[in-house]
């Protein structure tokens, strides 16, 4: 489809134009969208910071902090903390070693983000490549097909999902969760959106040395798609991550649990450590962030369908 | 363009996955949603449909999602226009900026929620910001102001892929048009009225549609801040889906997911219909 061919190409250009133009010119904001700008970027950065600002103080001051939540008395407010009165590592300290069910969580939720990276690692570029590089009957009704079901949300299939996981007999295993998302179609639907954007010199190149369809894709593709394969590890651990709706239709035992679903959960039990809880749990994706955010911005540019 | 047999063996674990995990529910549950769910299972049209669109709960789900959506999706469309409008010249620090707004992003909701409830606690920060400001103190999470911080914290972790796909729009938009509209003696407002807008116009109405259908998919947020039967004011589609689901009435968790379904699969047709319009237009 030619459609897709320009958008590659022009993400492509956009980004070299943006880079090249900031070495030429980068100009000083004007003052009124400097302040505006500035204003919404700390909005946006308040909650991670203070999340992890709280998760440094000691619990007894957060159990007390948050123990002043939901007052009706109009004369009173909640204290605004900034500084600890000393900065402790207690609550990551009961977290890590005294309570293992935290621990025990995150590692549920490591496990399953890792399986289904691991599964769509084989899965969804070579049916990307399938679906860009091949002509074959069919292939366009296919491609509508995935583009739908990566619309639909998953609350439609709900029910007949979990039939169809019973039939199999996977229900209630871990297996559940993880093989529905392997094949989950929006990533599908962002590897080949950039593979069928790649120029086709690239690939006639190898077929003239005579590599065959797979040598090409190892060879040639792959390496090529190197920063659309990390947008899309990086967008699909956070997905995963953050997943609620599946393991909890599909899962009854809580100890299979991920974090998403729990985290609510344990933290009504021990409030004093919830900060600390929720700045280990942020810690994986801040870091997932800064080290892919040109990658992420490169899909999120290619995901525009979504 | 490879024209060989072999494509078949690189589609086949793919195909068989989206099969089996996507295809066949998808068209189970279209049967299900037809059918009366007895032992012996009789063909009923349109029966579940009508029983289930007459349900006050239903409507009360569907009221509240099409609202929910309605205050998201013109909210992140408006703002993150005039982002990417402050983000289209590279000025100095617009990777910060620019990763401030998309990082939300990826961070889970579940972990915000703590931050979210002191932030709208009766006696929290944006009370005492509203006091400040001349305005009274309100119980945002309670009854109908439940939906404020719900909307926010959607607003917070999706405004910046919009943002994203509005600059790139904007920063595609060739700057020798500009130059020459310059040479012309285009003003300002000329220059954005004759070219920006019609040059953008198509990714203007895509991030609109897309705010709109997947606010209409909102139910993490209010799942974490309300609970599976929250208040009147925010309770969605997907809770009384799940709320069937869980008293297995399998039928009326599909019927009411189809005109579910029906809703999002026309927003999405409308999209790609303008786009491949679109794309027939640069051709």
């Amino acid at each position: 489809m030619a459609q897709s061919h320009v958008s590659v190409g022009t993400a492509g250009k956009r980004r070299r134009r943006s880079t090249r133009g900031l070495m030429r010119r980068v100009r000083r904001a004007r003052p009124l969208s400097c302040l505006i700008l500035t204003l919404i970027a700390v909005i946006m950065l308040i909650p991670i910071v203070f999340t992890f600002l709280y998760s440094f103080f000691p619990k007894g001051e957060i159990s007390s902090y948050l123990a002043q939540r939901g007052s009706y008395d109009q004369s009173r407010w909640m204290d605004i903390l900034f500084s600890p009165a000393q900065v402790s590592l207690r609550q990551y300290y009961t977290i890590l070693i005294e309570e293992p069910q935290y621990l025990q969580l995150f590692c549920n939720s490591v496990l399953y983000a890792g399986a289904i990276l691991v599964g769509q690692g084989f899965v969804i570029p070579l049916t990307a490549y399938a679906l860009s590089r091949f002509r074959f009957r069919g292939r366009d009704a296919l491609f509508f097909l995935v583009l739908v079901l990566m619309v639909l949300p998953f609350q439609v299939t709900m029910a007949p999902s979990v039939m169809t996981l019973r039939a199999l007999g996977l229900l209630d295993t871990v297996w559940a969760v993880i093989l529905p998302m392997i094949f989950s179609p929006f990533y599908l639907f962002l590897v080949r959106q950039f593979m069928i954007g790649i120029p086709g010199e690239i690939v006639e190149a190898g077929q003239m040395d005579g590599a065959g369809t797979l040598r090409c894709f190892v060879h040639v593709m792959l390496p090529v798609c190197r920063p659309i394969l990390c947008a899309a590890a990086a967008l699909s651990f956070a997905d995963s991550w953050n997943m609620v709706e599946q393991p909890l239709i599909y899962l009854t035992n809580q100890s299979m649990q991920p974090l998403s679903v729990m985290f609510n959960q344990i933290n009504t039990d021990s409030t004093g450590v919830a900060f600390a809880g929720a700045a280990l749990y942020l810690l994986p994706m801040l870091l997932i962030y800064i080290y892919f955010q040109d990658d992420i911005l490169l899909g999120v540019q290619l995901s525009e369908l979504k | 363009m490879f024209r060989k047999k072999s494509v078949w063996l690189y589609l086949l674990p793919g195909l068989l996955g989206l099969m089996a995990f996507y295809l066949v529910p998808f068209v189970w549950g279209v049967w299900f949603s037809l059918t009366d769910g007895t032992i012996d299972n009789r063909f009923v049209g349109f029966d579940n449909y009508l029983r289930v669109w007459q349900n006050e709960v239903f409507q009360l789900g569907l009221k509240n999602t099409i609202e929910l959506s309605l205050l998201c999706a013109p909210v992140i469309f408006v703002l993150s226009f005039l982002l990417a409008g402050m983000l289209r010249k590279p000025i100095a620090g617009s990777t910060f900026y620019r990763n401030a707004l998309l990082m939300p992003y990826l961070m889970p909701s579940a972990a915000m929620l703590i931050i979210w409830l002191i932030l709208f606690d009766y006696g929290g920060p944006v009370n005492r910001l509203a006091v400040a400001l001349g305005f009274d103190r309100v119980f945002w999470l309670e009854g109908a102001a439940l939906r404020v911080p719900i909307v926010l914290l959607y607003i917070w972790k999706n405004l910046g892929f919009s943002v994203v796909i509005f600059t790139a729009a904007l920063q595609a938009v060739p700057e020798s048009l500009y130059e020459y509209a310059s040479l012309e003696g285009a003003g300002w407002f000329r220059r954005e009225w004759s070219i920006t807008l019609p040059q953008i116009l198509p990714t203007a109405f895509l991030v609109f549609v897309l705010a709109v259908v997947n606010a209409f998919k909102i139910f993490k947020e209010v799942y974490f801040i309300g609970g599976a039967y929250p208040a009147e004011s925010i309770y969605t589609l997907q809770h009384y889906m799940n709320n069937k689901f869980s008293k297995l009435d399998y039928q009326d968790v599909t019927t009411a997911a189809y005109s579910f379904a029906v809703i999002v699969i026309a927003l999405f047709l409308l999209l790609y219909r303008t786009k491949s319009v679109r794309q027939g237009e640069a051709a």
